[in-house]
């Protein structure tokens, strides 16, 4: 059924809140959410020319560096893109098939892997680029929001969140209830600005990005001044500068 | 956006396989098949083999081919699934159109299933056209000229489809050589008015709004998460050098629409008709071919962005 699903009173919105302040880009998620998903419910995500010149597979989380600002504002920022579960997700309502589906209840927005017939529509119609197309299967895939972890009763409770968060070293990862004002990741997007991306395409994802903390540090030249070797100690390290360079 | 051969058959196929059953519709509404139900049931059957072998062609880039039925089903959100369903509805339509034909080109019943065989064709081109309309992400799709374009083209295409098929069977193309005439102006200024509109568009994102910072702030790649070509930068981050497509652009407006014009005057003043009309379908099928290859390479994808590709 591809037509989204009618508000429900007191429906969740579940989703992720990422730090970009916080986040230090070590890719950790993404091989994490490698890892689960490639055991899951949904099979492996495949891998082509493993050890070959042109390495290439499926990831349902890719992590980008980014310079921003110019001069003493300059400063990375990491951004892990995936899935943001939109609300208004038009890869669920281009997919012919029903394939493509949201949930009413918690509206993480899921792929059924045994009516997907691989037409690839709902990778064009996302502006994320989250949707990667599973060769081998012959159908596409996404991220579940781990799915299978978040609503698993074999899973100690502190364990039931994606891996992507569970993994995040430096806690730039939060999962939780968006519709919820109390909760923590609402909390968070309030205090800190969250925002969505690419807000101007209107596709109201569920994810939100805090954006990076204006540096408190100011930032001069960071390199010293040449000092002029002079004298006898400048001779002796001319002389073993020449002998090491050798 | 990568233009597969798929898509590309799919749709210059179907235009030239619903262009022709619906100039074959309009024909018969218009009381100009009562002589010839022989040419008027080979054209059907010509169009429905086009139009069949566009929707094959369209099923070679699916991962599950044995589950394409279950496009059928979402009729009512996505526009792939009304393709399917208004291609499959056009079959019966057509062969009732045939059969009313071959009863009698000059009745009721012909002039009636004419309308709907041209109504249907007509249909399935707009949803097609629809599912690229309806992509948000791709500004040189999401706009108004996409829908009103594949109608004309596809029109076009069908009309020197006929033209030939009436010259090569009556030795003149009779009205069909005006249609040719009057599509191709249009489809030639369509065409101009598009890429004008295309050019200039301003982005529909920006790498800064892509990642979250407010309008304006520099931003520029560091690392990719990946140093090898993926399936979306495959997909959606096809680029076409602005020279070849500029040169494309040429080939495709002088071979698809100004020389077919040119041919379908010299056949309706009835200087070698068969000829022209065969020029002039030579030369729509490879400017369309070109036409519609760009429509796929110069259409940019905000996704792109996150890779630092211009869009």
């Amino acid at each position: 059924m591809t037509m989204l699903p009618k508000a429900v009173p007191g429906a969740k919105k579940l989703g992720l809140v990422v730090d970009l302040d916080t986040c230090v880009g070590c890719h950790a998620c993404a091989v994490s959410c490698k890892e689960w998903n490639t055991g899951g419910e949904a099979g492996i995500l495949p891998d082509y020319d493993r050890y070959g010149p042109e390495p290439d597979g499926v990831w349902l989380n890719r992590v980008h560096s980014y310079e921003t600002g110019a001069g003493g504002t300059c400063r990375t920022v990491n951004l892990p893109r995936s899935c943001l579960h939109c609300e208004d997700a038009l890869c669920v309502t281009v997919c012919p098939t029903g394939a493509s589906y949201k949930r009413a209840e918690d509206g993480i927005v899921l792929i059924d892997p045994e009516k997907c017939i691989g037409c690839k529509l709902c990778s064009w119609a996302c502006p994320y680029g989250a949707r990667e197309f599973d060769e081998d299967g012959g159908v596409m895939r996404k991220c579940t929001l781990c799915i299978d972890r978040i609503h698993n009763e074999d899973l100690p409770e502190a364990e039931r969140e994606p891996a992507c968060v569970a993994s995040c070293p430096s806690r730039a990862r939060h999962f939780g209830d968006l519709a919820d004002p109390q909760s923590k990741v609402s909390q968070l997007v309030k205090e800190r600005g969250g925002v969505d991306l690419m807000a101007e395409l209107g596709y109201r994802p569920t994810n939100k990005y805090l954006p990076p903390r204006k540096a408190a540090i100011p930032t001069g030249p960071r390199e010293a001044p040449a000092r002029d070797a002079s004298g006898i100690g400048g001779a002796l390290l001319r002389l073993l500068d020449r002998a090491l360079s050798r | 956006m990568r233009p597969a051969a798929s898509v590309l058959l799919l749709t210059t196929l179907t235009g030239f396989g619903y262009g022709l059953l619906a100039w074959v519709g309009a024909y018969a509404a218009l009381g100009l098949l009562s002589t010839k139900p022989w040419f008027a049931l080979g054209a059907i059957a010509l169009a429905l083999l086009l139009a069949s072998l566009g929707l094959i062609a369209s099923t070679l880039h699916l991962g599950r081919r044995e589950r394409a039925w279950r496009a059928f089903s979402q009729w009512r959100s996505s526009w792939l699934s009304r393709e399917g369903v208004a291609a499959v509805l056009t079959y019966p339509v057509a062969i009732a159109f045939a059969a009313a034909v071959y009863r009698d080109g000059s009745g009721v019943a012909a002039r009636a299933l004419g309308i709907a065989a041209a109504a249907a064709s007509l249909i399935t081109v707009f949803c097609t056209s629809m599912i690229y309309a309806s992509l948000k992400p791709i500004r040189q799709w999401h706009n108004a000229h996409t829908a009103p374009d594949y109608l004309i083209y596809a029109l076009f295409s069908g009309a020197v489809l006929l033209a030939l098929l009436h010259a090569a069977v009556f030795g003149t193309p009779g009205a069909a050589a005006a249609a040719c005439v009057a599509c191709a102006a249009v489809a030639l200024i369509a065409k101009g008015l598009y890429w004008r509109h295309i050019d200039a568009q301003t982005t529909l994102a920006t790498l800064a709004s892509a990642i979250g910072l407010p309008k304006g702030t520099e931003a520029k790649p560091l690392d990719a998460p990946h140093f090898t070509e993926n399936y979306v930068l495959r997909e959606m981050g096809f680029t076409i050098a602005r020279r070849h497509s500029a040169k494309l652009r040429r080939i495709s407006l002088v071979t698809g629409f100004a020389a077919p014009l040119g041919f379908s005057l010299i056949a309706g003043l009835s200087w070698l008709p068969r000829t022209a009309t065969a020029a002039a379908l030579a030369c729509a099928v490879v400017g369309l071919f070109a036409e519609r290859w760009l429509f796929f390479a110069e259409a940019t994808h905000v996704a792109a962005l996150y890779y630092g590709r211009r869009i």
